[in-house]
């Protein structure tokens, strides 16, 4: 079974780091995570696979392509990232274990066939990525672990009544049958409601969005970015397959409420943040909103909404990890106490601002080719009133998180220039790969073609 | 029969969830957790034996190892190596308005079931739901995390409640379930070991 490797080399990597390699818990991370890229790439050209546990189409290929890829950026910046945090929560083995044995939950859960089995992965990355956040040792860390456990735990509650009501409606949680039978009834819709609310929990949509900020406020970067990367779309895939079984308008609607409401709280916060973290923490739960949206939409806006979750995943996970370099060098979190970015740390001011300008969707990004499609096409359904209210609040977050960072990046006196880590590198290929995204965009939509009607 | 049980126990179940909201010891509310799991193992033995169906009866047993044995143990074991913890002196809601709370939620999932649920048929679904409210309450009403971790527990313990009224899940995704809330009871053990309650107004946690 090809397409379990990348989630099986993960799951060796968490058991070797426990067991034999304590010491050599980096070098195992490392390599477990390369393999898991190459098995993730070649399983790129497979055919498409179902069975009766796992459903493997050019979707959870994508997604399986993107775990896979920010996987291996995150373990290769953790290795000198996790040595610099003193008084750490946990050991540095338990870390990079904890870390493999996440992404392995998310690799299985976009490859299975069961709505069931699907929540007891996410359900798994929530465990098993609490300490994670915890890892810093302070005692707001250890109450943003606690928010994010418990909320979190909670809303997937609601997706678990979901599942419960779709098995019953349906007899069935195979995402294959469902998708042939189509089901329908009113009791299949309270249950796709409670799912989106459910999911959405875990994406950071509103109005359970409240653990997100606290949760990649108080992370070590690499793990923000992991966290806002994947994480987040890992938890939208859910939603997303469940409009692919029953495009209802009803549904539809619901969704577009939610993801709308989410982007103008995203926004409207942003504006008052005083710490860069958060903002961009906001600036996720904006971008997961126009996924929603897009995903609801269905046709030409899902696949906007696929790009713009897989060009997201790159730029924000390198924009996270270069918070983790300003952290370091500053010593504070605070927006105010950062500036001339550029003089002291060039590179990490350079892509900061390039990858903010990425993440709030400034042409030519594929962020901005994802937005667009979701925009035209709210515009083509809901009318120019709703569209430019949509576009208004995005425009909005747009200024508020560029103007914040223009500022840390360009202001303040010349500086003396500090010697930059080696491990830079990663964030600059991650933004770099979000902007080339944008050529791959023909590939990536004949690709998705069985996916998006 | 069936029928008459179910009704018993939920009735059972949400009283011991209303006498949850007025304790104060931490303690007591963990063993009013074990007594519910208890009640609602045994009775899902029950259904299994007179259906004769086997993977219901392993579910039972699962169930009580866990929910009922090792869950509350753990937690009973972890507040013991902190015993200033034990008691939550302050309830953010007081104990009368709370109890008044509870029952008012009793009584909107009643009226929630005649709006939503009524054209499902399932007349008794206002049971769990009432569960599952009160569990969402505690979660609410309480900063201490073992409270809240309970009212977790009692939220999962009501979904099981629910899943006899519809078609049950399938049993690996039950066995699944299980697993993630042991998951989750060890994780949230570790973080309530050191957590600090009185941390609301701290700044990097504002906005």
């Amino acid at each position: 079974m090809i397409y379990t490797l990348p989630a099986l080399f993960a799951t060796i990597g968490s058991i070797l780091c426990f067991i034999g390699f304590r010491k050599k818990e980096r070098t195992v991370s490392v390599f477990t995570s390369l393999l898991s890229l190459i098995s993730s790439i070649f399983i790129l050209f497979s055919k498409n696979y179902s069975s009766s546990y796992f459903y493997v189409d050019n979707l959870s290929k994508i997604f399986s392509l993107m775990i896979a890829i920010v996987y291996f950026g995150v373990v290769i910046f953790s290795i000198e990232y996790i040595s610099n945090i003193k008084e750490r929560f946990i050991k540095v083995y338990q870390y990079f274990m904890l870390l493999n044995i996440f992404v392995a939950a998310m690799f299985f859960s976009v490859i299975l066939n069961n709505l069931g089995l699907i929540w007891v992965g996410i359900e798994a990355t929530t465990f098993s990525s609490a300490l994670l956040v915890a890892v810093e040792n302070d005692f707001t860390a250890l109450e943003a672990a606690w928010r994010y456990i418990i909320i979190v735990s909670v809303g997937l509650v609601i997706s678990l009544i979901a599942t419960l009501f779709l098995y019953s409606a349906c007899d069935t949680l195979s995402i294959f049958k469902l998708l042939t039978i189509k089901p329908t009834g009113s009791l299949f819709l309270l249950g796709a409601i409670l799912l989106i609310i459910g999911y959405g929990t875990k994406a950071g949509i509103f109005p359970m969005n409240t653990w997100l900020a606290d949760a990649h406020g108080k992370s070590p970067a690499p793990v923000s970015a992991i966290f806002s990367a994947v994480l987040l779309p890992v938890s939208l895939y859910p939603i997303i397959r469940l409009f692919q079984i029953n495009h209802n308008i009803l549904l539809s609607e619901f969704a577009f409420i939610l993801g709308f409401l989410s982007v103008a709280t995203a926004s409207i916060m942003s504006l008052n943040q005083t710490l860069y973290k958060r903002l961009f923490a906001y600036s996720s739960i904006e971008n997961m909103g126009l996924a929603l949206i897009g995903i609801s939409l269905g046709s030409y806006a899902l696949f906007g909404a696929i790009v713009l979750i897989f060009a997201h995943a790159f730029a924000k996970s390198g924009i996270f990890m270069l918070t983790g370099n300003i952290l370091h060098n500053y010593k504070s979190k605070k927006i105010e106490d950062i500036n001339g970015i550029i003089k002291t740390m060039p590179h990490t001011g350079l892509f900061l601002f390039f990858g903010s300008l990425a993440v709030t969707g400034a042409p030519p990004s594929a962020i901005f080719f994802g937005e667009f499609l979701i925009l035209s096409k709210t515009i083509d359904l809901y009318g120019w009133l709703i569209g430019s209210i949509l576009i208004s609040f995005v425009g909005c977050g747009f200024l508020f998180i560029n103007y914040k960072v223009i500022n840390m990046v360009f202001s303040g006196q010349r500086k003396k220039a500090i010697k930059e880590s080696n491990f830079t590198l990663v964030p600059i290929i991650n933004i770099t790969l979000s902007i080339l995204t944008f050529i791959s965009l023909p590939f990536l939509y004949r690709f998705l073609q069985g996916v998006i009607k | 029969m069936q029928h008459n049980v179910f009704i018993l126990i939920g009735f059972i179940e949400i009283a011991l969830s209303i006498f949850m909201q007025w304790q104060n010891y931490v303690s007591n509310n963990i063993k009013t957790f074990s007594i519910q799991s208890w009640i609602l193992g045994i009775f899902l033995m029950y259904f299994g034996v007179l259906n004769n169906n086997i993977s219901i009866i392993i579910l039972s047993i699962l169930t009580i190892l866990t929910r009922a044995i090792f869950i509350p143990r753990y937690l009973i074991n972890t507040i013991n190596k902190q015993i200033f913890r034990a008691r939550e002196n302050k309830h953010k809601v007081s104990v009368s308005l709370s109890i008044l709370i509870s029952v008012l939620l009793a009584i909107f999932s009643y009226i929630l079931y005649t709006l939503v649920f009524f054209e499902f048929g399932k007349s008794l679904i206002s049971i769990p739901i009432t569960l599952m409210l009160q569990g969402a309450f505690l979660i609410m009403s309480r900063s201490n995390a073992y409270a809240q971790l309970i009212g977790y527990l009692v939220m999962e313990n009501s979904m099981f409640l629910l899943s006899f009224l519809f078609n049950g899940l399938p049993f690996i995704v039950e066995a699944g379930i299980i697993l993630d809330i042991l998951g989750i009871v060890m994780i949230g053990g570790i973080l309530m070991k050191i957590r600090d309650e009185d941390i609301q107004k701290e700044e990097e946690l504002y906005g």
